[in-house]
């Protein structure tokens, strides 16, 4: 228990401490930026509110107004990190601030993770499924932003972990009933923090049941024993009431709010995407590409190890099933197999809108990497029985270097990276996929700007939000007598961030500016992903 | 329970003789078969530690490979003095792949020799005669990158395939220089693009300019007419003395991401008057549609020509279109 306690504790500060360092010389996503101002409103309505109880449901019409299209949790504690290590403390800037509280969720991610692989697999599993999951370069780069879906990747392994050690036998300190205690709160979490939590419940019931059809002898370790009712139970009380709690905006016209909120992302538009080509505008869309998109930015060590993964479920399954291997815990398996699969499957669905790479399907992946880490261990001990560690180790190495170095090599590029089956970020770009998306790598030519653009030039940052730009102001990233132009025809300066769908824009700064040559850019592998270009006299 | 006796007697068969094996091969696939079928989990076990130990090597050597692979700064410096020394009025600089656009950051915009003449850089998904005119090009410099992952001789292909006489590629560093002289180059009598200023416009509350344009992710050089009201009315542009030839191409199409419900363009090509020929610019069809109208009985003729652009609906960003008179 102790080492289990350690492992998991020391991959969760290891997480901290490396989202901490290097998340300095990320950029700003357009979503981040809405986020980060949102979650600093959120910290001032609970300060006013702290004040002022008696017009709390005044100051949540007012604070929660901003981006109420999703809840409150995740983006509340954005703002509550910002409020102690930006404003009481001065020790970061408003953008860092916010991003602990996302360091925190990777942090629970990681330690999940540890603790779920060393129950299925030993030590080995511990330590190697936190790295499995974050050594993936968009994984990695998704940690260290104040967004969303890292935290309810976070938050839907934890209701699951619950969910599981409340049908298990090992329940360490908490009894049955505080397990589906906390399945409850911690599905209420997920659920305030993004709408697709939602697949949550059905995902574990389809496991108990399947789980319950012959998993309920023969069990190992005496898993899976009953229980599930109590969490189900639990999920329906606690999950929305969590949601309401942490969520003011929800404080009143209840009903509605929730019905605008569920009804935004049941029609939310489509963006158009780059894929082979072909830009995706409407559907129905290819139900390959999150397969194909997974296959295509999972390093492909990691990727055949997660693959390796499912078929060994899956054969555990089919022997159980059989009769053959009494002692797999089925609803175990079916837990981890149906939690790796349906979030691909929703996004696979021919009408749900394709866009944003991997991380619309991210709660499948820590199922993945524990499959992963699972089927490494035993490939170890059925391949070298006395001594498997060394086995394993040797397999981790060589799936995990070649996704370290592409971690390091991609950054701060997160939404660029691909892997060497696409053949990183030339190959993508020869394949006609999307380069990269939302602002972010704007970064890389901030320095650019600084030294030659010329005073109080007026910039246009494309993609980038006026919330990011200001944000790179305040946090003394951007010059700030910079300011920021409505198009490439009211610029001095045009910043052209590579999105295929919106090339006409870079075209019309060639026609404005007279001239197709960039002064400055950023580049992967020489792939373009940021080009500036100026007007005569605008840059020195 | 005893069997009735079989009154017939016991039967006997002799087992079929083995088919000939000269070469041991049905022998070791039983045995392999016998080995590996079923699979044990030792058997699975040794596969996916090949395919991760495979995966992993091949994705280290990817990694470590990939710089060696890809021009360094002094490379691109190196090929941007050649071409600045070499280049001359009628050429144009072609990338493969395609998106290697460093080069724009890196390579002359214009002669350096003749600062009045410009040295387009083309970045075009194909060079194909069907595909692309070049029009106004004579020789192309190919700059490639042949290491790079997805790179394909498809461009230099298609570049050769159209040119009289090519010389290189040279490489410089891990660049390729190569230079392609065209067959046939197309070299317009007249381009109404670029004698835009000289029409009369008439396109109450839309615009009519020249521009470059997206259109089916391309930058297109082009007369942009636009239609932002609600219902727009035909534009008209008039070029007076427009000496003819064999032909008048075209191309057009419809300016930036257009949605599949976005309205359509009508063209009509009116010479003295008298409708010629026409083309149309529709969503469910994007791209850069080409067009051409029979001139030949007219040819050496100096004459009226008409552009009537008709839309079917409100299209601010508009419709791309280039003309040329064909000698």
């Amino acid at each position: 228990m102790k080492l289990r306690n350690g492992i998991a504790t020391a991959w969760a500060a290891g997480l901290l401490l490396a989202a901490a360092t290097t998340s300095p010389t990320v950029g700003i996503s357009r979503d981040e930026s809405v986020y980060v101002e949102a979650g600093a409103s959120y910290a001032r309505f609970w300060r006013e509110a702290l004040r002022s109880p008696g017009r709390v449901l005044e100051l949540a019409d007012h604070h929660y107004a901003w981006n109420h299209e999703h809840p409150g949790l995740a983006k509340g504690i954005f703002g509550a990190t910002r409020s102690l290590l930006s404003g009481v403390l001065g020790w970061t800037g408003e953008v860092q601030g916010s991003r602990y509280g996302a360091f925190l969720f990777a942090a629970l991610l990681a330690l999940v993770l540890a603790l779920w692989g060393f129950d299925l697999a030993g030590p080995l599993g511990g330590a190697l499924a936190p790295a499995l999951f974050f050594l993936v370069p968009r994984h990695f780069h998704h940690a260290r932003s104040a967004v969303l879906d890292l935290p309810v990747s976070a938050l839907w392994l934890a209701t699951t972990y619950a969910f599981w050690r409340s049908t298990s036998a090992s329940r360490g300190r908490l009894s049955t009933a505080g397990w589906a205690m906390a399945t409850g709160l911690l599905l209420g979490a997920a659920l305030a923090t993004k709408h697709n939590a939602f697949f949550l419940p059905p995902v574990l019931l389809a496991a108990w049941l399947l789980g319950s059809i012959r998993g309920r002898k023969g069990e190992a370790a005496g898993r899976a024993e009953g229980g599930g009712p109590w969490a189900f139970a639990a999920m329906a009380v606690l999950g929305p009431l969590v949601l309401v709690a942490s969520w003011p905006w929800l404080w009143h016209h209840t009903l509605p709010r929730i019905r605008d909120w569920l009804g935004y992302h049941l029609h939310h538009e489509n963006y158009p995407w780059m894929y082979f080509g072909e830009l995706l505008r409407e559907p129905p869309f290819p139900a390959s590409y999150p397969f194909v998109i997974t296959a295509l930015t999972v390093p492909a060590a990691i990727g055949v190890a997660m693959l390796g993964g499912v078929a060994q479920a899956g054969g555990r399954i089919v022997a159980a099933w059989r009769g053959r291997a009494t002692s797999v815990s089925l609803p175990t398996e079916w837990l981890l197999l149906l939690n790796a699969a349906v979030p691909i499957a929703i996004i696979a669905w021919p009408t749900v809108p394709h866009f944003g790479g991997v991380k619309h399907w991210m709660p499948a992946m820590p199922f993945l990497a524990l499959l992963a880490a699972r089927a490494l261990v035993t490939a170890g001990q059925l391949l070298s029985p006395r001594r498997p560690a060394i086995v394993t180790g040797v397999l981790a190495a060589l799936a995990l270097a070649p996704a370290a170095w592409q971690v390091v090599r991609t950054h701060p590029f997160g939404t660029a990276a691909w892997n060497e089956v696409a053949g990183g970020a030339p190959g993508a770009a020869s394949m006609g996929m999307q380069r990269q998306f939302w602002g972010d790598d704007l970064v890389a030519v901030l320095p650019a700007l600084n030294a030659h653009a010329v005073p109080g030039a007026r910039i246009w940052f494309q993609e980038a939000t006026t919330l990011a730009v200001k944000q790179h102001q305040r946090d003394g990233k951007l010059r700030p007598d910079f300011v920021v132009a409505s198009s490439p025809e009211d610029a001095d300066v045009s910043i052209w961030q590579y999105h295929q769908e919106f090339r006409d824009r870079e075209f019309r700064t060639w026609t404005e500016f007279r001239t197709a040559r960039p002064v400055a850019g950023a580049y992967l592998d020489e792939v373009p992903l940021v080009q500036v270009y100026a007007r005569p006299g605008a840059w020195r | 329970m005893s069997q009735p006796p079989d009154h017939q007697g016991p039967s006997y068969k002799l087992p079929s003789p083995p088919p000939p094996d000269p070469t041991g091969w049905l022998e070791l696939r039983r045995k392999a078969r016998a080995t590996f079928w079923p699979p044990r989990p030792v058997a699975w076990a040794g596969l996916l530690a090949l395919a991760v130990a495979a995966a992993g090597l091949h994705g280290l050597w990817f990694l470590g490979s990939l710089p060696g692979r890809l021009p360094s700064p002094t490379d691109w410096k190196a090929v941007a003095a050649l071409v600045a020394r070499d280049a001359r009025p009628g050429d144009a600089v072609a990338l493969s792949p395609a998106w290697a656009e460093r080069a724009r950051e890196i390579l002359p915009e214009r002669l350096p020799n003749r600062p009045d003449v410009a040295l387009p850089l083309l970045a075009l998904s194909s060079y194909a005669e069907a595909d692309e005119d070049l029009s106004g090009v004579r020789r192309v410099w190919l700059v490639s990158l042949p290491g790079a992952p997805g790179a394909s001789p498809r461009i230099a292909r298609q570049l050769a395939s159209r040119s009289e006489a090519s010389e290189g590629p040279l490489q410089v560093g891990r660049l390729d220089l190569t230079r392609y002289d065209l067959r046939s180059p197309l070299l317009p009598l007249h381009s109404f693009t670029e004698r835009l200023a000289s029409a009369s416009i008439q396109n109450p509350g839309g615009r009519v300019v020249r521009e470059t344009r997206e259109v089916d992710l391309l930058p297109r050089t082009c007369i942009v007419v636009s239609f932002p009201g609600p219902r727009p009315e035909p534009a008209t542009l008039a070029f007076q003395a427009v000496p003819l030839g064999r032909a008048l191409r075209g191309h057009l199409g419809l300016v930036g991401d257009v949605s599949a419900g976005a309205p359509s363009v009508s063209l009509r090509v009116k010479v003295d008057g008298l409708e010629m020929g026409r083309a149309e610019a529709r969503a469910a069809r994007p791209g850069w549609s080409a067009f051409q109208i029979d001139t030949a009985r007219i040819s050496g003729q100096t004459r009226q020509v008409t552009l009537e652009v008709v839309p079917s609906g409100s299209l601010p960003r508009g419709v791309c279109i280039d003309l040329m008179s064909l000698p």
